[in-house]
């Protein structure tokens, strides 16, 4: 039964009601009087009628075994004579007279109210198409190809005369702009010598206020966007809704029909929640959730909530929103939390540094959160390499050197001591990305003093000792970032898998921008699809985690967070919220999910 | 066990059961026992949903698998002792050891130093996480104990206690299930 995309059996539903249905039945009584103690005391002797079930259901399916096609006599086509399937053109089409050489059919029942009708019409008829039908079998045949040929001819004589036109567009000849000569050298402004190179690089005054925005803070710690929750406005239209329907109503009977819709308890039909569900399916679409999600989520709640009892004064409206809110707040809410700096901490321990990978489309802030995201690391005590694996993009290299240099004037090694907190590692343009993430972290790995092989201990104990400064070359975190990429773009997508699967991080991070609507579902499926199909391994790495970007350009249409949560059924675990190095947030479910029901 | 007196074959819960259970005392009161499922998408959601009712919590762990799941059971706990509903009531909390029958089973000791070392590190990074995007802080004003010392459970502003048990019992599925400090607990709540 679970594994109905193996092996589909057409039974099932069917089984796991009636089993339903009668167990309830049957043990109607422990329930309801007896609770939970029935449950625990009550011996439930089902094994028997579960097993005449599943007979049932097996038999019931394979009774309809693989029809029996009906022969060429049985089928309505040889009961049409053939002269009336000939359609020639300005003639009315003929009426159909239905043939009597086959006497065992059952249309010879419907055959007969009708012949009497056209008996005195079709008199000579029958007899006559009898003779003609050997005849006219070849003259069909020699007049469909005749019919054939012509049509033919016609299509010709137009096709010709295109062809003419074509011959013009061959030689394709490079496009000439105003602007003077298009060559690659006259557009090259940089200065080939200084390609990836540090010194080249101008050192612009730096001014720490600008960058960090905001100076009145405790270091590490980061405060709160301002988020207003209109909950008692709403809880005001929730009121005011159940009592306008039922105002319209007139007369007494509606008096007491709206009465009894406010105090009785019935039980929740589907059609009663479809139009509700409706309107919040569009409510959500609204607020920019993907449209297929949105479907889905609707149609779970309506499932859910299917029979359900309705409490007193509770309108339907009212307890749709209830789920659909607990449903979205689930969605929202990982089942195991991503905490990054526990890890790091525990990868420390183990004296090896905590790798993470950052991915994404083009465009979505993967660079800009990663100096954010290592700006909290640095903090918080953690010392950062970065692998700058984005080989393509021109400037890449250089903003993230910027980054570090920003960085490191922050936290300055002296207060650290005589640590440098953030390093970038960069091998230039062009070259292979998975190469430099495992350089990278090679370099960024703890080295035993001095030793480069199993040499005698004591010396080497001895030089360790002294505190050599190789010891402290080891970094607690490597922040690798990748270029971004389309993710139809078959060929990047293998060269970001074998990345991520040759270098094992322990994060995996899929950079997306809340901006996204339809698109994110598209996104993920094909990253995590990209990254599950090109991995070697049994169980390949797949995106661990979710950065949500841009946060501060959407208002409360915040969809994209829903669709991406529900796609991979992983966390969202940073949400950046603008570009200085603050503006780095953890998600609250509760409040996103208060934006996103608000009216 | 503690309703019938017998062991019980159970299964993986997906929602809560709860019944009244008599407690054996002077006063014979009773009182309501509600059990909610532990698996891990579903825990969250039934505590937010009884958290404010609880007169008391009982919060049991695997005392063989303990040494392994440490950080899932330090989170978990964490989340329990954080919450704003929790922290105002300040129900009484008991964390029983159970399945104390397997000889591998970690003593309450070893359970109580072990969780009060792992809540000492999560307080610290959660503390330190990015604050959440609306006025609630992940664990600003909830900071659990004090902050210049190493936590200690007696700092909590609810009375913990440790207890071992076993819901199978020493002499395997017949026998009588041992837990006699569970029930004193529950005598003394009640």
């Amino acid at each position: 039964v679970g594994f109905q995309k193996i092996l589909t059996l057409t039974y099932v539903d069917k089984l796991i009601d009636d089993v339903h249905k009668e167990f309830r039945d049957k043990y109607r009584n422990e329930f309801q009087q007896k609770g939970t103690l029935g449950l625990l005391n009550g011996t439930f002797d089902f094994k028997d009628d579960f097993m005449r079930l599943l007979r049932d259901a097996e038999e019931s399916s394979k009774v309809r075994a693989p029809t029996v096609m009906k022969t060429f006599e049985q089928s309505l086509k040889s009961q049409k004579t053939v002269k009336c399937m000939i359609e020639t053109r300005g003639e009315k089409p003929k009426e159909k007279v239905k043939n009597k050489k086959n006497k065992g059919s059952k249309k010879e029942g419907t055959e007969a109210v009708a012949a009497p009708g056209k008996a005195s019409a079709g008199d000579k008829q029958p007899p006559a198409t009898g003779d003609r039908e050997e005849l006219t079998k070849d003259e069909i045949l020699q007049k469909n190809r005749e019919e054939f040929f012509k049509r033919h001819m016609k299509a010709g004589e137009k096709s010709r005369s295109p062809k003419p036109e074509a011959q013009k567009e061959k030689g394709k000849k490079p496009r000439v702009w105003d602007l003077g000569n298009s060559n690659a050298k006259v557009l090259d402004y940089s200065n080939s010598a200084t390609n990836g190179s540090a010194e080249a690089c101008p050192v612009e005054e730096f001014d720490p206020d600008t960058a960090l925005g905001d100076r009145n803070r405790e270091p590490g710690r980061l405060y709160d966007l301002e988020y207003e929750s209109d909950d008692e406005a709403e809880e005001e239209k929730v009121i005011q809704n159940p009592s306008k329907p039922s105002a319209k109503k007139g007369g007494l009977g509606g008096m007491f029909g709206m009465l009894k819709g406010l105090v009785g308890s019935k039980s929740l039909t589907r059609e009663d929640m479809d139009p509700v569900l409706e309107k919040m399916k569009d409510h959500l679409i609204a607020k920019n959730v993907a449209a297929e999600i949105a479907v889905q989520l609707c149609e779970s709640v309506a499932k859910k909530l299917e029979g359900k009892v309705m409490g007193t004064f509770t309108t339907v409206t009212s307890t749709v929103k209830q789920a659909l809110q607990e449903a979205l707040v689930q969605i929202l809410q990982p089942q195991r939390r991503v905490d990054v700096l526990r890890d790091v901490m525990d990868a420390q321990r183990h004296r090896r540094p905590y790798v993470v990978t950052f991915c994404g489309v083009n465009g979505v802030g993967k660079s800009t959160n990663l100096a954010k995201i290592s700006f909290w690391l640095i903090e918080n005590g953690f010392s950062v390499l970065i692998a700058a694996c984005d080989t393509f993009r021109a400037g890449a290299v250089e903003q993230l050197r910027t980054h570090t240099r920003r960085l490191n004037a922050l936290h300055p090694p002296e207060s650290h001591g005589g640590r440098t907190m953030v390093q970038l590692y960069e091998k230039g343009y062009g070259k292979d990305a998975a190469g430099i993430a495992m350089e990278a972290i090679s370099y960024g790995r703890w080295k035993t003093g001095g030793g480069r092989g199993c040499f005698g201990g004591m010396i080497l104990l001895n030089v360790a000792f002294s505190s050599s400064p190789a010891r402290n070359q080891g970094f607690d975190v490597v922040l690798v970032d990748t270029a971004g990429r389309m993710q139809d773009n078959a060929p990047l997508m293998t060269a970001l898998a074998k990345l991520i699967a040759v270098n094992a991080p322990d994060l995996v991070l899929f950079v997306g921008e809340a901006l996204v609507g339809n698109e994110a579902v598209d996104q993920l499926v094909k990253f995590n699809k990209a990254l599950a199909d090109h991995s070697m391994a049994q169980t390949p790495r797949l995106i661990d985690g979710i950065v949500l970007t841009k946060f501060d350009t959407i208002d409360d249409k915040v969809g994209a967070a829903i669709s991406m949560t529900y796609i991979t059924s992983k966390p969202i675990v940073f949400v950046g919220t603008g570009q200085t190095y603050c503006d780095l947030r953890s998600l609250n479910a509760k409040a996103v999910v208060a934006a996103l029901m608000k009216a | 066990q503690l309703l019938t007196g017998k062991f019980r074959d159970t299964q993986t819960s997906i929602t809560d059961s709860s019944a009244v259970y008599r407690v054996r005392n002077d006063k014979s009161a009773s009182v309501t026992l509600i059990d909610l499922p532990g698996h891990e998408s579903l825990r969250l959601q039934f505590l937010e949903r009884f958290k404010a009712a609880a007169r008391a919590i009982v919060f049991v762990v695997d005392s063989v698998a303990f040494q392994r799941e440490v950080k899932d059971v330090a989170e978990f706990l964490y989340q329990v002792l954080v919450d704003n509903t929790v922290l105002k009531n300040a129900p009484a909390l008991l964390i029983a050891c159970n399945k104390q029958d397997v000889t591998m089973a970690k003593s309450a000791k070893l359970i109580q130093q072990q969780l009060e070392k792992e809540l000492n590190t999560l307080r610290v990074t959660h503390s330190a996480a990015p604050t959440s995007l609306d006025g609630s802080a992940t664990g600003g004003p909830a900071q659990l104990g004090k902050k210049g010392k190493d936590f200690d459970f007696s700092q909590l502003p609810m009375k913990v206690e440790f207890v071992e048990c076993s819901a199978r019992g020493s002499k395997g599925e017949e026998g009588d299930a041992d837990f006699e400090g569970l029930e004193k607990w529950l005598a003394k709540i009640a």
